[in-house]
């Protein structure tokens, strides 16, 4: 184990990767990849309270979260990463060919995307993305929460 | 200005009267932001508005924070892409921290004190108290909330530190669990009561078997308090017409 999910939700840090995830994973860390987020203090202080006191929050840049990809992958606890678009996603993969799973958790609505699933929304530029990254290997599937099931790539883009 | 935060405090009352997959509870936090944006002129005023209402979600009592906040951030002239970065980053730590505090803390809090207080004999005191303590408390929250975001901006983090809201988190959940503690034994005992021995012993054996059941680890993903009860309740309805 080390990192159990690699999700794509536009939300970052909230209550149903919090809990909803974390808890029937048991997870200790979140990693947010987000070169914004990253170097913007009140951002990250605002991410930070959403998790309880004892869980890790590590913010990264796509470069730095390549770099330190493999000791997240072999870290004795158990993490999720999360990024907050589509593009990030992609330029991840590219950076860190390691990482083989994409989870489309939550993107919302915002002009020029249409509805693909009740929690999923994409631009066809974000949709075509998608389905690129899945044909270079890397398993994409949609689900919001645990409970649900997962959703092919092939089946919302 | 007074005015108009009145005016978004009333509005913000409304805030989950248009909730939708789409933008979720975006479209009520446009129109409750919308007093506070109109004295921007003319050539900011509309931009703004249709940004407040975006998508957004979080908890209903602790959203009038983004709302002020985004409406102070667009007076203090942040350019659009602030401004929308301000409203993702506040929907997470709004969720949770308005869970931990209302859904996990006040609400189920003062519940069961208030299931102890009828058994314990209050009656209708009780169910009247708890209305108005949780509303008041549930009022002040909201008007706290909206004014605290007005004042910050995008500083608002400065208030979620507030020692007080913190303090109320780390005391209600344990608060919380001792008053629905309490409130089992007593409010089963005061339901109990009017029944005959023999009665009262059977529901006790069922009700351990059904807490044995639920615990049962085969029964994962199947059983659920709900569905055992509402069995529960079938069987009794059905032993009571074969059996009068």
């Amino acid at each position: 184990m080390s990192l159990a999910l690699y999700r794509i939700d536009d939300r970052l840090i909230h209550g149903q990767v919090v809990v909803g995830w974390g808890q029937p994973l048991h997870i200790t860390f979140i990693v947010l990849v987000d070169d914004e987020v990253r170097s913007s203090d009140w951002e990250q202080d605002l991410y930070r309270m959403g998790v309880p006191p004892d869980m890790e929050v590590i913010f990264a840049s796509v470069e730095e979260a390549a770099r330190q990809m493999a000791s997240w992958q072999t870290d004795p606890r158990v993490g999720i990463l999360l990024v907050g678009d589509v593009n990030t996603a992609v330029s991840l993969v590219e950076h860190a060919p390691q990482v083989r799973t994409f989870n489309v958790g939550g993107v919302h609505h915002r002009a020029g995307r249409t509805e693909r699933l009740r929690f999923v929304y994409l631009t066809d530029d974000e949709a075509a993305k998608l389905r690129q990254l899945a044909a270079r290997g890397v398993e994409v599937t949609a689900q919001d929460v645990p409970t649900a099931p997962a959703i092919p790539v092939g089946d919302f883009t | 200005m007074k005015l108009a935060l009145a005016r978004a405090l009333l509005r913000l009352f409304a805030v989950q009267g248009s909730y939708n997959y789409e933008r979720m509870l975006g479209v009520g936090v446009g129109v409750a932001e919308e007093p506070l944006l109109r004295d921007l002129g003319d050539a900011k005023y509309r931009p703004a508005v249709a940004r407040g209402a975006h998508f957004f979600n979080a908890h209903p009592y602790l959203i009038g924070l983004a709302v002020g906040a985004a409406a102070r951030a667009e007076h203090d002239g942040a350019s659009p892409d602030q401004v929308e970065r301000l409203r993702e980053a506040l929907c997470g730590p709004l969720g949770s921290v308005g869970d931990r505090l209302v859904w996990a803390g006040w609400l189920p809090f003062l519940s069961g004190l208030t299931l102890v207080g009828i058994a314990l004999g209050a009656g209708w005191m009780a169910v009247a108290a708890f209305l108005i303590v949780y509303n008041v408390g549930h009022v002040a929250l909201r008007w706290w909330a909206l004014r605290a975001g007005w004042t910050h901006g995008a500083r608002v983090s400065v208030a979620l530190h507030n020692p007080f809201l913190q303090r109320a988190g780390a005391v209600l959940g344990p608060a919380m669990a001792f008053t629905i503690g309490a409130a089992l034994p007593l409010t089963t005992q005061y339901l109990a009561w009017p029944f005959e021995a023999g009665a009262r012993i059977t529901f006790a054996v069922v009700a351990g078997l059904a807490f044995l059941a639920l615990r049962w680890p085969g029964g994962a993903g199947h059983l659920n308090g709900l569905r055992l009860a509402l069995g529960l309740a079938a069987l009794a309805l059905v032993v009571a017409l074969v059996w009068p």
